[in-house]
């Protein structure tokens, strides 16, 4: 189709992985809609819609693909099997150790750049929102590789992989039954996020724990953009888009941060939770598990051992290997 | 075309159709496709099969087609019939007595499963044969069953109160705290209709004929038909308290309560347990492809823009913050008619909740007026989700028409009911506020 | 000719029939696999990462292949409010009108989830959770299960064309007309 004409007003149908109380879908999704219509003139408007409106969270990136939806928000899990990196996009368990390694790591050391060519195979723009932690709390401090292995943790994905072979037991349980499962014993920990995740599913209601360090830290919000929706864009306004999205990464990442630690206070402060830090030997035990997984995930595709030996060699130079 | 001229065509097509007989699901999900293709072109069609994937992955709908096959091994088996029998011989000179025992077993229902869909079905499947053999009036039978069957929802554990916490950021224990005093307040309502009605009336509710009402011994005799029954719903109740197994889980747990009772009497027979299973497969699948496309046309009407109609309605709401909590009930209670909670919830919530709490609201309290309205939009004429379940399960001597005419009283219950916790919020917010 | 539209709806549905008949035997298969993952939690305090999510893909296969078998024993509810007072005749022309909406639900159904079930197919689709299934199967339920749906709504098309138009390739039995008893 031909570039739209400079004065016409373009809106984009935008569907959220995140419920509209989360705070990255105002912070995050609020944020972009603003840059973009105030940069554009109000040539381009973006329609929202709250997780699950249109389609559900793991159908997004095939909707944005085929080009039904221009934008939308997702976790890397959900385009497995499209994008070959998003297990490692996703997050290795102990590999980072700090947020600024892995958005070094994205940005500067050319991640970022891998993900975006392939995503584009589908049709499909991507951009990192921003990379931050996922921590687990349980209803009982972890003191001893003992306690931890007694654990049952509610998990998902390649971290439920990582935990069972870790020997904790970790299960999926649904978002809806979360907090039930935790409040009634059913499992004695869990991860949602961090603490923002946390506490907006009132989860230090029921475990005062928030254990720390992180399990991973990763690029684990991405917004994509539909490549056809935004080919019909004059050139200035794709230039304007691409441009909001990198910056959006770099605020959002900067912002998280700061709403990370004002939550964990916040709930230290009013539901008296305690910051559990794991001992030594649990964490030792743990970052050897952990190592020994990385390996998987190279063998999904060449690119993928690619980004596997780039990560290693950095977290080498870091000093961490 | 504006989303206002747009609702009126959607939800009048959706009308017409079904008066015109074509069942609910394919009314739901024609309806949804032709406007999409007006609104948003043929590639959108996708988004009814993604929404069918999505549908189909929703972990807490596998608990509808285990309760249902429970109820069905307890009604086959026998077990249930008895335990109507025993309720006749005690509460036989009582008038309404069966109705008030189905209440009853309907509270306990609702505290074992989170959805109400499967309430209604299972209830139907264990009262409605029971209450009919014994000449109650089916207006009588039929409401009752659908108004409890209903309060799968406000009963702890449910789906859309940890929804609601989800969407609005308030704690669930206090809402799952705030459910319990109005889920009573409502039962002992209905209870209240139930014996003044049947008072009045005795020949909706016969009593046992005195001849019939048995001796001591028989009506200890009697007794026994409680244990199974009463062992299912603690294998069930105490699994989810105890923290053994989720809510979902949990229904596994109710089949094998029902699979032991159905050894006790005897009658764990191949040709029973297929049977139940057949039948179970009918409702399941109906109740499932009714939320099939209900998903898709929730999907389908956010997509034209639902949201920036209840924008538009709440600011033209005169009367104070009254006017303005009334005013959303009313729409709850009309979208409910049509759309499924999640849906609902997704596209009012983000518009009600800043107002209800600038307004200095108690959101916990709202939630369960939210939740109530939304549960008597389900069970209310012409259209509600429950209506169509209850049909499902019914003799084919029973129409549509009986089933909009049993529910009217009991729906007049619900909403003094709600009237009572507007007026005293207390009943809502004094357990939470007790507890947390 | 009539002969052969006969064998058609004879045939199509005799094969929702079977296929009901066993696919309503999941349920055991449900009830089993969740009670085992509550036995290996509880029990042994080693939770299974295939279980509950075995369970949910049987679920989805049991009630997208649903349709059909339901739509052959009149099970999709609808309001008779109209049809109780309608003569056979008459009620057969209203289905018949009434059956566009139908057929342009299950189409679109088919046609996309043809398209879903193929795209899923050209990776064969895993579900990249801990256990890591393929998921192709059950994303290829539905356009399976809704073409059951379509013959079936075919056999109710021919069947209400034939009373409405006094044909003689079928003749509508009692048991048949109203919903059958539970
Ligand atoms: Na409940
Ligand atoms: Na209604």
């Amino acid at each position: 189709a031909a570039p739209a004409a400079a004065q016409d007003t373009v809106t984009w149908k935008v569907q959220s992985h995140w419920p509209g109380s989360s705070s990255s879908y105002t912070d995050s999704l609020g944020r972009i809609k603003r840059v973009l219509e105030e940069r554009t003139d109000g040539r381009l408007k973006l329609q929202l819609y709250e997780a699950g409106a249109l389609f559900k969270a793991k159908e997004t990136f095939n909707a944005v693909s085929r080009g039904i939806l221009e934008m939308g928000t997702i976790s890397p899990s959900y385009a497995q099997d499209k994008v070959s990196l998003a297990g490692i996009a996703s997050g290795l368990p102990f590999a980072f150790r700090n947020v600024w390694e892995a958005a070094y790591f994205h940005q500067n050391m050319g991640f970022e750049q891998m993900l975006r060519d392939e995503a584009a195979e589908h049709g499909v723009y991507w951009a990192t929102d921003k990379v931050y932690p996922t921590e687990m709390v349980v209803k009982n401090p972890i003191e001893s590789w003992e306690d931890f292995t007694s654990l049952k943790i509610r998990s998902s994905g390649a971290l439920q992989n990582f935990l069972t072979e870790a020997g904790a037991a970790a299960s999926y349980i649904p978002g809806g039954e979360l907090y039930t499962a935790l409040d009634s014993g059913i499992v004695d920990g869990a991860h949602w996020g961090a603490s923002q995740g946390a506490y907006s599913m009132g989860l230090y209601e029921v475990a005062k724990y928030h254990v720390q360090p992180a399990l991973n830290i990763a690029g684990t919000d991405v917004i994509i953009v539909s490549q056809k929706a935004l080919d019909k864009l004059p050139e200035d306004m794709q230039k304007i888009v691409k441009d909001a999205l990198n910056e959006q990464f770099w605020v959002r990442t900067n912002e998280y941060q700061y709403k990370e630690r004002i939550t964990l206070a916040k709930a230290i402060a009013e539901q008296e939770v305690q910051v559990n830090v794991l001992p030594d030997e649990v964490q030792d035990k743990l970052v050897a598990t952990a190592q020994k997984m990385w390996d998987e995930e190279g063998k999904r595709s060449e690119n993928a051992q690619k980004a596997l030996d780039m990560l290693k060699s950095y977290l080498s130079d870091l000093g961490y290997l | 075309m504006s989303i206002e001229v747009l609702t009126l065509l959607f939800f009048g097509a959706l009308l017409f159709f079904l008066l015109l007989g074509l069942p609910l699901a394919f009314v739901l999900g024609g309806v949804s496709v032709v406007f999409l293709y007006f609104t948003w072109g043929f590639d959108s069609f996708y988004m009814v099969a993604s929404q069918i994937w999505g549908t189909m992955e929703s972990f807490t709908l596998v608990a509808i087609p285990l309760f249902v096959f429970m109820a069905m091994i307890l009604e086959r088996t026998g077990v249930a019939r008895d335990l109507y029998r025993m309720m006749h011989l005690w509460c036989g000179g009582l008038r309404g007595g069966l109705a008030l025992g189905t209440l009853g077993i309907c509270a306990v229902f609702a505290a074992m499963v989170g959805i109400s869909g499967a309430a209604v079905v299972a209830m139907g499947t264990i009262a409605l044969p029971s209450m009919l053999e014994r000449g109650y009036d089916k207006s009588m039978a039929l409401g009752v069953i659908n108004t409890g069957g209903g309060w799968g929802i406000l009963i702890p554990p449910s789906i859309l109160m940890i929804l609601y916490a989800l969407i609005t950021g308030v704690s669930v224990g206090q809402m799952f705290a705030a459910g319990i005093m109005p889920g009573i307040l409502l039962m002992v309502l209905t209870a209240i209709y139930i014996i003044v009605r049947c008072h009045l009336q005795p020949e909706l509710a016969p009593a046992l004929p005195k001849e019939e009402r048995g001796t001591w011994p028989e009506k200890l005799r009697a007794l026994r038909a409680v244990l199974l029954p009463i062992g299912v719903v603690v294998m069930v109740l105490g699994s989810i308290i105890g923290g053994i197994t989720t809510p979902t889980e949990a229904a596994a747990m109710g089949v094998l309560g029902a699979l032991i009772s159905a050894a006790v009497y005897k009658q764990f027979k191949w040709s029973i347990l297929q049977e139940a299973a057949i039948r179970t497969f009918k409702l399941t699948g109906m109740i499932m492809w009714i939320l099939f496309a209900a998903h898709a046309f929730s999907a389908a009407y956010q997509s034209m823009g639902a949201q920036e109609l209840i924008e538009g309605l709440m600011n033209m709401v005169p009367g104070g913050p009254w006017g303005i909590i009334i005013a959303m009930m009313v729409i709850v209670f009309l979208l409910a008619m049509v759309l499924d909670p999640v849906g609902i919830m997704l596209i009012t919530l983000p518009v009600f909740m800043p107002i209800v709490e600038s307004l200095g609201f108690d959101p916990i309290w709202f939630g369960i007026l939210f939740v109530i309205n939304m549960e008597i939009g389900y069970m209310t004429p012409p259209f509600g989700f429950n209506l169509f379940y209850l049909k499902g399960i019914v003799p084919p001597s029973i129409t549509m028409k009986d089933i909009y005419k049993s529910i009217i009283p009991f729906v007049i219950v619900e909403i003094i009911g709600i009237i009572l916790i507007m007026i005293f919020p207390e009943i809502a917010t004094w357990l939470p506020d007790l507890f947390f | 000719m009539g002969v052969m539209i006969a064998a058609f709806m004879r045939g199509v549905t005799r094969l929702n029939d079977v296929v009901g008949r066993w696919i309503a035997l999941l349920v055991f298969a449900m009830f089993a696999f969740l009670l085992l993952e509550v036995g290996f939690r509880y029990l042994f305090n080693s939770p299974t990462v295939w279980t509950n999510e075995l369970t949910q893909m049987l679920f989805g296969i049991y009630a997208v292949m649903s349709g059909g078998y339901i739509m052959a024993h009149r099970g999709h509810v609808n309001v008779d409010l109209l049809h109780s007072h309608l003569a056979p005749r008459k009620r057969a022309v209203l289905d018949i009108v009434t059956s566009a909406v139908f057929f342009i639900f299950t189409l679109a159904l088919l046609w996309f989830g043809i398209d879903m079930a193929r795209e899923s197919m050209s990776s064969w689709e895993t579900s990249y959770s801990a256990w890591n299934p393929p998921i192709w199967p059950v994303k290829l339920a539905i356009p399976v299960g809704t073409a059951l749906l379509v013959l079936q709504g075919l056999v109710k098309l021919l069947e209400d064309i034939a009373v409405a138009f006094n044909l003689d390739y079928y003749t509508p039995e009692e048991s048949d007309s109203e919903g059958e008893q539970l």
